[in-house]
């Protein structure tokens, strides 16, 4: 490779000599699996089908531990992996890094356990492209821990990540990308700037991404992991498939018939599914295309608690709220608390997206 | 004359800098409700890209909330996921990137990172990139929209984001490694702008009934050029704010927001 390629961004970049240097200087270390580790882990798993339902709390304890990276499935508010969140919440783990594409909810409510106890649950590095609520507004926990230097990141575009994960999927330990080039990316991030050999010009390449712990929320698998996503499918696949350990949460556990059925709906194919969990609502308060649409109050209710220790630095209402719906309950009893006409307008206001079950 | 929102100046604006028979990936909000508006109007081929996966939804649900709402799937054409999407953008079949930001330089490189304290420790930190670093380096054309404050339209971006046409040299976007020809409309409520073919910097188009040249000027940041022929903008009429307010946000979530002072 060359490391003088690049392009003119020096000249435009308001980014300090400091901040360009500390990228610039520091060895390149993966912050997950390396494309080795990833590959012998696979070899060294059974490819036979066999039954992998299991609970959450048996699911998360198997593969939660302290230096992990957690691949977060979905998008904004689509798919998010809450209950398996909530879960890895109760257990805690320390020294996280998280990678995922654009998150709100998931990433804050992990951020804001490690402000309420950051000897339970804490967050070292994220790789990301994007954190925020998007029309509700900013993110304000992960405001915080940016503002006081509490984490470290490592900035992507969309596809960035996206095709981080896909070369973890494909087992390459990199993507040449049209995109980073040019902005402060370049300087920012852990990608490089390097010359095509075949055209000879500037390209970008983006490191594969192997989470130790992928985690995703689909609207069915059967129990072999076999799984199917309907509406977007966000980076899901690829985020499975790149993971060390995957976790699958699904709305409605299938028969392996129905996958026989269809094989091309299998969005994840069973070998890179190590746990399945059945979870009715796994996502809310994010939506699922076929389930249920994102409860828009809910969120938005969290957000004001986070932006309300934000701004003062009290975190007694952050503590009661997650006393009151997670450490006090599991996700089934956290669904109890939601009166049945708030999940039934859930439901509804989905409006019937088609998605095929048998 | 009708009574209207800026946001729903810009809409209206934005709608249409769209030709019909194109395809626009487009970001959260009011991106979605100018192509949304489009489409009911001048531009019924006009297709949206949506990051988290969908292409050439149907938006029969109302406003989708994020990009990646379920209901920005609706009756789509195709239904992926991100790589599925950006590599239609990055192949070329996206000729507009419709994006927002937080502040915007004379060369139209874009910020949606940080303001203020360093990129270890910012001030501020805004959401990240998401799609609009991929969108305006890999779609043919990018139009943004922001709001028309000096704190926005600066000498210096705090963090280059999503990449415009540089430091204005004519081979800044190919030694980047990027696609597409880049900056194309910035969208706000009084003025419109667009760039100078041969010098890449900013200029405006066109400004609201009774604002001025000075005006706008005043509240940007950088030496802004000004068209020969500037234009007045075109207003939306009665029939245009009933589409915007009925159709497009009728809980009026983006559209009866002010402009923040």
């Amino acid at each position: 490779m060359q490391e003088t390629s690049h392009s003119d961004i020096r000249k435009i970049s308001s980014l300090s000599r400091w901040t360009i240097d500390r990228r610039e200087q520091e060895p390149f270390t993966y912050w997950g699996a390396s494309p080795a580790q990833a590959r012998s882990c696979a070899v060294a798993k059974k490819k036979g089908l066999y039954d992998k339902r299991t609970t959450m709390k048996k699911a998360v304890g198997r593969y939660l531990r302290d230096g992990i990276n957690i691949g977060i499935g979905g998008f904004v508010n689509t798919r998010t992996p809450v209950a398996i969140v909530h879960e890895i919440i109760r257990q805690g783990a320390l020294d996280l890094t998280l990678s995922f594409q654009s998150n709100s909810i998931c990433a804050e409510l992990l951020a804001g356990a490690m402000i309420l106890d950051p000897d339970h649950l804490s967050i070292r590095r994220i790789e990301l492209a994007w954190c925020g609520y998007e029309i509700i507004g900013l993110a304000p926990l992960f405001r915080y821990l940016t503002a006081n230097g509490l984490i470290e990141l490592d900035d992507y575009t969309n596809y960035g990540m996206a095709a981080r994960f896909k070369a973890g999927a494909m087992g390459v330990p990199f993507l040449p990308t049209r995109d980073h080039g040019g902005s402060d990316m370049e300087l920012a991030n852990r990608g490089k700037m390097t010359t095509c050999p075949f055209s000879g010009d500037n390209v970008y390449l983006v490191p594969a991404c192997h989470p130790d712990l992928g985690i995703v929320h689909v609207q069915a698998a059967d129990m072999y992991g076999n799984s199917r996503i309907f509406g977007a499918l966000c980076t899901c696949p690829e985020i499975a498939q790149a993971s060390v350990n995957t976790i699958v949460t699904a709305e409605q556990i299938i028969a392996s018939d129905a996958i026989r059925k269809h094989p091309n709906l299998t969005e994840i194919p069973y070998p890179v599914v190590d746990a399945v969990v059945h979870q009715p609502f796994g996502a809310t308060p994010g939506a699922c295309y076929g389930n249920y649409w994102f409860d828009m109050e809910y969120i938005r209710n969290f957000r004001e608690i986070c932006e309300d220790f934000r701004t003062t630095g009290n975190k007694n209402k952050l503590r009661d709220f997650y006393d009151k719906h997670i450490f006090d309950v599991d996700f089934d009893e956290f669904l109890d608390q939601k009166p049945y006409p708030v999940l039934q307008e859930l439901c509804r206001q989905d409006g019937d997206q088609p998605i095929i079950m048998d | 004359m009708a009574n209207y929102k800026p946001f729903e100046m810009i809409a209206f604006t934005g709608a249409r800098m769209l030709e019909d028979d194109t395809m626009v990936c487009v970001g959260t909000g009011l991106p979605i409700v100018a192509a949304m508006f489009a489409q009911l109007t001048h531009a019924p081929n006009l297709n949206m890209i949506f990051e988290a996966g969908s292409l050439a939804a149907v938006l029969e649900q109302g406003l989708p909330l994020s990009v990646g709402d379920t209901r920005a799937c609706r009756k789509a054409m195709y239904a992926k996921g991100l790589c599925g999407t950006f590599e239609l953008t990055q192949r070329g079949y996206a000729d507009y990137a419709f994006i927002g930001g937080a502040q915007i330089d004379m060369y139209g490189n874009i910020n949606s990172h940080f303001q203020g304290g360093s990129y270890y420790r910012p001030a501020v930190r805004f959401p990240g990139s998401g799609g609009a670093g991929s969108m305006a380096a890999n779609c043919e054309k990018t139009i943004a929209i922001m709001a028309l404050e000096k704190r926005r339209f600066v000498e210096r971006l705090d963090f280059v984001t999503s990449v415009g046409y540089g430091d204005g040299s004519p081979g800044y976007r190919q030694r980047a490694g990027i696609l597409g020809s880049g900056p194309y409309r910035v969208i706000t409520h009084q003025a419109l702008f667009g760039f100078d073919d041969k010098t890449r910097r900013m200029m405006l188009l066109e400004v609201a009934k009774g604002i001025t040249a000075e005006d706008v000027m005043y509240q940007v940041g950088f030496d802004l050029l000004v068209a020969p022929d500037l234009q007045e903008m075109a207003e939306p009429g009665e029939e245009e704010l009933l589409l915007l307010r009925e159709k497009c946000d009728p809980d009026g979530y983006l559209l009866q927001r002010e402009v923040q002072k």
